[in-house]
């Protein structure tokens, strides 16, 4: 229980880093420390194999893919419009409502989930376990992610291409970064 | 062992933190940042259900991480196309103010 509330403090904070912080690198790398809190919690709940990808797809590839387009772009932090000052408030208040119902639900609404007493059944979620669940029941899911994924390159590819011919270096390292996803995932 | 609803609770705070990202920042890259904190918000919650369920068999029990496994895959896809979207947006006009991308709008 203790681990989980470290860990539920550093995923917040994380998580609020990222929304409240001005520099879009600050706000990255804040996403960083949510995303490995994240994969630490999957740890915890028998995912080890889910906690392995978390940490190579999305803390290193997807994270460095954005980081290099923070660069690329080198955008900058604003302050907010003066005639939307209201919203951020409001925005808070009913993001709070919001986690709140799903909370309450989540505790009270728990009467049709079969006790977890076994936990044995996942067997440590292993590469082994998942990998031939989704080679055999789910294959068919596996074989559209990795057309999706072709075709996301694709159109990553052309979009960065189209446009002005003199700087095809940015399409060309970003479809090298495509390719290292691929790979991963 | 943590119950359930802690986790989901959790999963709850952090999908709606990334929504009130979304709400609020106005480049385009922040608000993209903010969907990706939502993304994994709710692979948290699937997880956290796929340990509950493995009482009821290795099936059902795994099926919750590859669901998340395939989830990884297609915000692997969206991320590239979307980033891609950003640098062709900021080459024809210098800015991803999402306030001032209202050409759709007519």
């Amino acid at each position: 229980m203790i681990g989980f509330i470290v860990l539920a403090v550093v995923m917040l904070a994380g998580a609020v880093g990222v929304v409240t912080l001005r520099q879009p690198v600050h706000a990255a790398l804040s996403l960083v420390v949510t995303l490995l809190a994240l994969a630490v919690t999957y740890v915890t709940l028998q995912a080890h194999f889910l906690a392995v990808i978390q940490v190579i797809v999305y803390a290193g590839a997807i994270m460095v893919l954005f980081l290099f387009v923070i660069m690329l772009l080198n955008v900058e932090g604003q302050a907010p419009p003066p005639h939307l000052r209201w919203l951020p408030p409001l925005a808070f208040a009913t993001a709070l409502l919001v986690a709140a119902g799903i909370a309450v639900t989540a505790f009270v609404d728990r009467a049709p989930l079969p006790a977890a007493a076994r936990v044995s059944a996942l067997q440590g979620g292993s590469a082994e376990q998942v990998g031939t669940l989704l080679f055999s029941h789910y294959v068919l899911a596996f074989q559209l992610v990795g057309v999706l994924l072709l075709a996301g390159i694709v159109g990553a590819v052309s979009l960065a291409q189209r446009g002005s011919r003199g700087d095809a270096s940015g399409a060309r390292s970003e479809g090298a970064s495509d390719t290292r996803e691929l790979s991963h995932g | 062992m943590v119950p359930t609803p802690y986790y989901v609770a959790l999963s709850a705070l952090l999908l709606t933190i990334g929504a009130m990202g979304v709400l609020t920042r106005r480049s385009a890259i922040m608000v993209f940042l903010s969907v990706e904190l939502m993304l994994n918000a709710a692979n948290l919650a699937i997880v956290a259900y796929a340990r509950q369920w493995s009482a009821t068999g290795v099936e059902q029990a795994l099926s919750g991480q590859a669901a998340v496994f395939i989830i990884l895959a297609i915000a692997a896809a969206e991320v590239a196309v979307g980033l891609g979207i950003l640098v062709a947006i900021f080459r024809n006009r210098v800015s991803t103010d999402v306030d001032e991308l209202s050409e759709v709008r007519s």
